[in-house]
């Protein structure tokens, strides 16, 4: 069986994208056959920082219409051997999505023996982002630990409850995960930001890792490479902690606390 | 879902509760309905402005042998209401009714019962009675107690749940953005984030219990409260009532701590 993961979040900007390159990546790296479907049509961005915008021929949409089968839409990634990429197209919108096309696309997924099908949802909770979770089994919701992106991401785990296969048909529910990104222990020790406590006492989900706030995900963004192969920076450790975390294995949190940074590192810089 | 098959029906059926007034009727005389209606409403002519009405015949004496409903129904028309239908009406008289294009609903009004939505409503109530300024005070059965309403999952942002005609219980409290709305009592194990609107029908007597105070809006039968300038410290966070105290057009929503250990 294929498992259908979803990340979502209802805000934009949160680290949706990032996220569903980097967690189908570390799946990948793990020896799960896994697809990542950019569902964002019309505002495509998963292959740009999969680094595969340059081999994009066939795409979701072409795929949905019958325009193009999934063996010539699937993009293979450079970095990973068992990961591929399916993208969005830019020139058609969101309506062109349709039940019975996603569920297609995914029926077909799970005959070629994917282990894991990451659907990296738009922002918003139009057509996209409902399509994106329709076929959800686990759901990774990313929140900033700030109150408008809690707001918005409490609102799609209302949607996920009403609008996912799982809840119309009264299956089980789809499998929540809290994963909060772009935080700085810092600025919640200043006061200035929400804690990740904070964030899962005002959702009620499990949390399943926090990412840190780091230009290193730029950067890699820039370089078309999912911030979870960076060499030895937090937001890769985090990001591997996650992958193993969604696989049941224990893991403690880590980047959370605030160290006051040492004499030396405040003479000799380092941020 | 597809917008092409939408656009291809030209009519769609869907369940709907609405709504309507009941006017019981004692008298079916149209000269004496005309006297009491001029008395009662001192001949404004536009008094019920197009509301669509449910005539009830339960507290007719004795069934006259036959009505007069063109006179009856102009009547009724003068104040502009608006018939729609009949109910506990003699059974020899439903040919006339029905020859004057009202629609003949049984006793405990199943027509009104099947159009609602899946949640299995009892007998909806006959419109609200209280306000209705109908010819006389209209007393039909009272509707059997609903079955409260439990929800078991948190209720999030945009979502809004309706305890018909009956408590509801929020067993995994609310977030902020969302609403809740019972005729009865409201009971929130959680927090309680949102909107929480308890006696939506104008019961006075409803009340909110919450383990965790804290929301955006709290109502009463109509009588709310928002927290501009946050949830008073007593209650904050902690267990708490909301009541109505007072008396009749006096009513003040009173927030007390709840004790429990």
């Amino acid at each position: 069986m294929a498992r259908v993961i979803v990340v979502t979040s209802g805000k934009g900007g949160v680290g949706k994208t990032t996220t569903s390159a980097s967690i189908s990546s570390g799946l990948a790296l793990r020896g799960f056959k896994t697809a990542v479907i950019d569902f964002d049509v019309g505002l495509r961005n998963l292959d740009l920082i999969m680094g595969c915008e340059r081999r994009v021929v066939y795409d979701l949409i072409n795929v949905v219409n019958g325009e193009a089968n999934l063996h010539q839409a699937l993009i293979k990634d450079k970095h990973c051997e068992n990961l591929f990429v399916l993208p969005a197209s830019q020139t058609r919108d969101k309506d062109a999505l349709t039940e019975e096309g996603v569920e297609k696309v995914l029926k077909e997924l799970e005959h070629m023996g994917f282990d894991y099908v990451v659907c990296d949802s738009p922002a918003g909770i139009e057509r996209g982002a409902v399509m994106a979770l329709t076929f959800a089994d686990e759901a990774i919701i990313v929140t900033n630990p700030e109150v408008s992106s809690v707001r918005d991401s409490d609102r799609i785990l209302g949607i996920l409850q009403s609008k996912s296969r799982r809840a119309i048909e009264g299956r089980e529910a789809v499998k929540e995960h809290l994963l909060v990104t772009r935080y700085a222990p810092k600025r919640v020790e200043d006061g200035e930001m929400l804690s990740y406590k904070d964030v899962q006492e005002l959702l009620r989900i499990p949390l399943i890792g926090v990412i840190p706030e780091s230009d290193d995900v730029l950067q890699a963004s820039n370089q078309g490479t999912p911030a979870i192969h960076l060499k030895d920076s937090d937001v890769a450790t985090a990001y591997l902690d996650v992958v193993a975390r969604f696989l049941d294995e224990d893991r403690p949190l880590r980047f959370v606390a605030y160290e006051k940074p040492g004499l030396l590192k405040r003479l000799f810089g380092g941020k | 879902m597809a917008d092409a098959s939408l656009q291809g029906k030209l009519i769609e059926f869907k369940g709907a509760s609405l709504a309507v007034m009941t006017a019981s009727i004692r008298d079916t005389d149209a000269v004496r309905l005309a006297d009491a209606l001029h008395m009662m409403l001192g001949g404004m002519p536009d008094f019920f402005a197009g509301e669509p009405a449910i005539l009830d015949f339960a507290q007719l004496g004795n069934a006259p042998e036959r009505v007069d409903w063109t006179a009856l129904l102009s009547l009724l028309r003068r104040y502009q209401l608006q018939p729609v239908g009949v109910r506990n009406l003699a059974e020899h008289l439903h040919d006339g009714a029905r020859r004057a294009n009202l629609a003949v609903l049984g006793p405990d009004s199943p027509a009104a019962e099947r159009p609602v939505a899946p949640p299995p409503a009892p007998a909806p109530a006959p419109a609200p009675v209280a306000e209705t300024p109908a010819p006389a005070p209209a007393a039909t059965a009272e509707p059997a107690p609903a079955p409260t309403l439990v929800v078991d999952r948190p209720l999030r942002s945009g979502q809004q749940v309706y305890a018909k005609g009956g408590d509801l219980v929020l067993l995994a409290g609310m977030s902020p953005g969302s609403e809740i709305i019972a005729d009865g009592s409201i009971h929130c194990y959680g927090p309680l984030r949102g909107r929480a609107l308890a006696g939506a029908r104008g019961d006075t007597s409803a009340r909110i219990f919450s383990t965790n105070f804290g929301p955006e809006l709290v109502s009463i039968a109509g009588v709310y409260r928002t927290f501009d300038r946050g949830i008073p410290q007593a209650v904050a966070g902690r267990g708490a009532q909301v009541r109505l105290t007072g008396s009749d057009n006096l009513h003040t929503l009173e927030i007390t701590p709840l004790q429990h250990d």
